[in-house]
């Protein structure tokens, strides 16, 4: 998937951000904060998914909009710049940003902090559809998908929260759209599973 | 096609990114398989429930990354303001690629558009109109070397009106040698016309270069109240300082007390040395030269 980030089908689905990165190349007026306009909460979002942890996303983010500047206005000519599919490129960035910063930092993060007991987890009986318990259920969800192991909470994130095509993220975490479907059906079946664990059995 | 495959297609199908080949396929399994149908609901409300989880940046990285611009008018051309909150960081005159890419490789950061503080604007605006900025609020990198430091501090000190040497500059921070250097530093001067180092015009006369051209240099200098006609002509004639016959003191040619020297009193010099065999001493306020 090494340099995969020019032509084919991406390129095609990607207009308007190509644009935006020929935009950056040629230093137009505002072209860069257009991009992190565009770009930042949906990053912040994927960063913050794998993470877990409001510093460390902000901070890869951060880091991943200089380089894509620097790559962009420096190292890219025009016709690559054209060429890049900059939604599945910038995503990867903050990926690989994002893993190589979790394994400079202690196994014991591993587990994320959300996971603790809170007495709030466990069977319950309630009617459905007070504001109360879609608040609870969205805490359930969350606490849910923290526990989830970092390959699924990452397609969760990217697919659900983020609502890229598989197109996109197949290129954003290098595999086939193919074997991506089985994978995200997997991350769901797990969390269907852990939702279960919480006491959780209608449909959220 | 079996429960199995249909189910890792199903998210798929909710967003119409399957192949049409399959799509036929998948729908023919749900109208016969109530289960699966099920889990297509069952996929959509979850995709809702996450959604809705997204998280937001609490803040934008943008004023991390970036220092803000604008742009000011200067004749018919515009002149690119970098600047954070602590003062100007890059002026340039041209295109505004040449403007973001120059502030890129200097500083590493990015640019995003702002509007230039008053304060700022009025510095930026006098120094254009050649009223001279007495207290330049300019934000230095911190790579700056002591001999920057130096050379980049004592510019605002040269009057407005007057111009020195390279030379002259050399020998005021205490490093008489470094005339080059001194010409190196002036050259990189991230913020021409705030910072004046268009007072700053080559020992051999003239007017010399200049970041955004010799003719700015010489409108701007004029603006200050120079005459640099008189100035080129001296040049020409390789007369460095001017003399007075009553007090025997030797000037730079545009020093304030230079140009109250009666006519008949005005003695040109071509060097240091010349005066001093005269028994004329260098001025107190321009220090043309070391006594």
């Amino acid at each position: 998937m090494k340099n995969s980030w020019t032509g084919g089908e991406a390129a095609r689905l990607e207009t308007a951000e190509e644009n935006l990165a020929v935009a950056v190349h040629r230093s137009e007026p505002g072209a860069l904060e257009r991009l992190i306009d565009r770009f930042e909460p949906a990053l912040y979002g994927y960063a913050y998914g794998i993470l877990q942890n409001t510093f460390d996303a902000q901070e890869v983010v951060q880091d991943a909009v200089l380089r894509a500047h620097r790559a962009l206005t420096r190292q890219y000519d025009e016709a690559r710049c054209a060429a890049l599919a900059l939604r599945p490129w910038l995503f990867r960035t903050v990926r690989n940003l994002c893993l190589n910063k979790r394994r400079s930092k202690t196994r014991a993060l591993e587990q994320p902090l959300e996971t603790f007991d809170d007495g709030r987890i466990g069977p319950f009986v309630r009617e459905h559809g007070s504001e109360l318990e879609r608040k609870e259920d969205a805490e359930l969800l969350r606490h849910a998908m923290s526990g989830l192991p970092l390959d699924a909470r990452e397609l969760i994130v990217l697919r659900f929260m983020e609502e890229m095509s598989y197109a996109d993220i197949a290129k954003t975490v290098g595999t086939s759209e193919a074997s991506l479907r089985g994978k995200v059906f997997r991350s769901l079946k797990l969390l269907r599973e852990a939702l279960e664990e919480r006491g959780v059995t209608h449909a959220l | 096609m079996r429960c199995r495959s249909v189910l890792t297609r199903v998210d798929a199908l909710r967003t119409g990114e399957l192949p049409a080949e399959e799509q036929g396929l998948v729908h023919e399994h749900l109208k016969t398989c109530p289960s699966c149908d099920d889990s297509l609901t069952d996929v959509g409300a979850l995709a809702t429930n996450i959604k809705a989880l997204a998280v937001v940046p609490p803040r934008s990285c943008k004023d991390e990354l970036a220092d803000s611009y604008d742009r000011v008018r200067y004749n018919n051309d515009d002149v690119w303001v970098a600047f954070s909150d602590r003062g100007l960081r890059l002026v340039s005159r041209g295109s505004f690629e040449q403007f973001s890419s120059t502030y890129a490789k200097r500083y590493g950061r990015c640019l995003k558009s702002g509007t230039l503080p008053d304060a700022l604007r009025k510095q930026v605006a006098s120094a254009i109109e050649g009223e001279g900025v007495d207290k330049p609020r300019v934000d230095w990198s911190d790579e700056l070397s002591p001999l920057e430091r130096d050379v980049l501090g004592l510019l605002p000190k040269i009057p407005r009106g007057e111009v020195r040497t390279y030379e002259w500059v050399a020998r005021q921070v205490g490093r008489p040698r470094a005339v080059r250097a001194v010409g190196n530093i002036l050259a990189r001067n991230a913020v021409p016309l705030v910072v004046p180092c268009h007072r700053v015009v080559p020992t051999a006369g003239g007017v010399g270069n200049y970041a955004f051209g010799s003719p700015m240099k010489r409108e701007l200098l004029r603006r200050e109240g120079v005459d640099v006609d008189a100035l080129e002509k001296l040049a020409k004639d390789h007369v460095r300082y001017i003399g007075s016959r009553t007090t025997k003191i030797v000037c730079f040619p545009t020093c304030r007390d230079a140009k109250r020297i009666r006519e008949e009193n005005r003695v040109p010099f071509r060097g240091a040395d010349q005066a001093k065999e005269k028994g004329f001493r260098p001025c107190l306020h321009c220090q043309p030269f070391a006594a």
